[in-house]
């Protein structure tokens, strides 16, 4: 009898559907991007950099990798804002992360050299 | 009381597996992923034909995560967003029909440019729900071909809404307003939609997953589920 209730509780786990851990963790990343970009005044920015902050911190998804973008895009808000070097570190971030980015990325480093 | 048993297993695995699925496995269903095998993805701005304008902008900031969780390298969003304003090409029905997308390969090295059609973002004034459809289309920068495609007719019940971690709520407030309430109904329609997408690159199922089962191509569903 136990036998059973075990396989009950057991094909429950298995089969429950998104409960799995993710690639990547996020945070409150998508609620501070759709904020930002609804308002881009100060408070809405400083929430998204915090909020990036925290992604490249503390990552607890699979991968525990900084998902695609976030050094890219939380480098061009640094520039944005006048942090010109530590700007362009995290561009150069996402390149080395993801060689794939090279193409956009290099083309938006050029523009900032000019 | 044996069979009752086995019976209990069985029925427990089948209301608790993942909504309707079709027929088709996820090869006979996106062949072309499988051959292209696409990495890059671009986040193209949603086109909104519903009555509603703010939708857009739900959708537009919540479809890197799901993307970008089922392994593929999502071109930055905000950063792209401002490239495609800068050459006149935010709006994305200037390029959904076009026969050639690859402009978006040379610019941004994108395999595949994401486009999203919302045709109804109704928010009805009895219940709480947001009835919203939605269209997924992923063409192929090198061949223009779509590679995936997806529509459904989602009912989002919002008093039933998740994330009430009284804790994380607290500290999270400043961006749980009625403000970004809706951004959950978003975040929903995309992760379930494409929960079914073929796993990218920097997902461990990568080339592995042809024998699960695809999503319907047409799809009701309410969430959350």
């Amino acid at each position: 009898m136990k036998k059973y209730i075990f396989l009950t509780v057991l094909s429950f786990i298995l089969s429950s559907c998104g409960t799995s851990k993710e690639l990547y963790s996020w945070s409150m990343y998508q609620k501070a991007s759709y904020n930002y970009l609804k308002k881009a005044d100060e408070k809405s920015t400083e929430l998204i950099l915090d909020e990036y902050k925290k992604v490249i911190s503390t990552q607890k998804g699979i991968r525990k990798a900084v998902p695609p973008g976030i050094y890219a895009d939380y480098g061009f808000l640094l520039i944005q804002k006048g942090n010109l070097t530590e700007g362009v570190e995290n561009l150069k971030k996402e390149i080395q992360f993801y060689p794939e980015s090279k193409i956009f990325i290099d083309r938006i480093l050029k523009l900032i050299e000019k | 009381m044996k069979k009752q048993l086995y019976l209990l297993v069985v029925i427990s695995i089948l209301i608790t597996s993942c909504g309707p699925t079709s027929k088709l496995t996820k090869s006979q269903a996106y062949p072309e992923i499988y051959k292209q095998k696409p990495l890059a993805v671009l986040i193209m701005p949603p086109i909104n034909r519903s009555t509603a304008v703010e939708a857009k902008e739900y959708f537009h900031t919540t479809l890197n995560v799901p993307i970008a969780n089922a392994g593929y390298y999502v071109i930055p969003p905000f950063l792209s967003m401002e490239i495609l304003k800068r050459e006149s090409a935010y709006d994305s029905e200037l390029f959904i029909d076009r026969p050639s997308l690859e402009i978006f390969r040379d610019i941004f090295g994108a395999d595949i440019a994401l486009f999203t059609i919302i045709s109804k973002w109704d928010k009805s004034s009895v219940a709480s729900n947001v009835k919203v459809e939605i269209e997924y289309i992923a063409k192929s920068t090198l061949t223009n071909e779509v590679l995936y495609s997806r529509k459904g007719e989602v009912i989002y019940n919002t008093s039933m809404s998740v994330g009430n971690n009284f804790l994380l709520n607290l500290v999270a407030s400043a961006l749980n307003t009625a403000a970004t309430k809706y951004v959950d109904v978003a975040k929903a329609c995309n992760s379930y939609t494409l929960s079914d997408l073929p796993a990218g690159k920097y997902a461990p199922k990568y080339g592995v997953d042809q024998q699960e089962m695809s999503g319907l191509k047409n799809f009701r569903v309410r969430l959350p589920k």
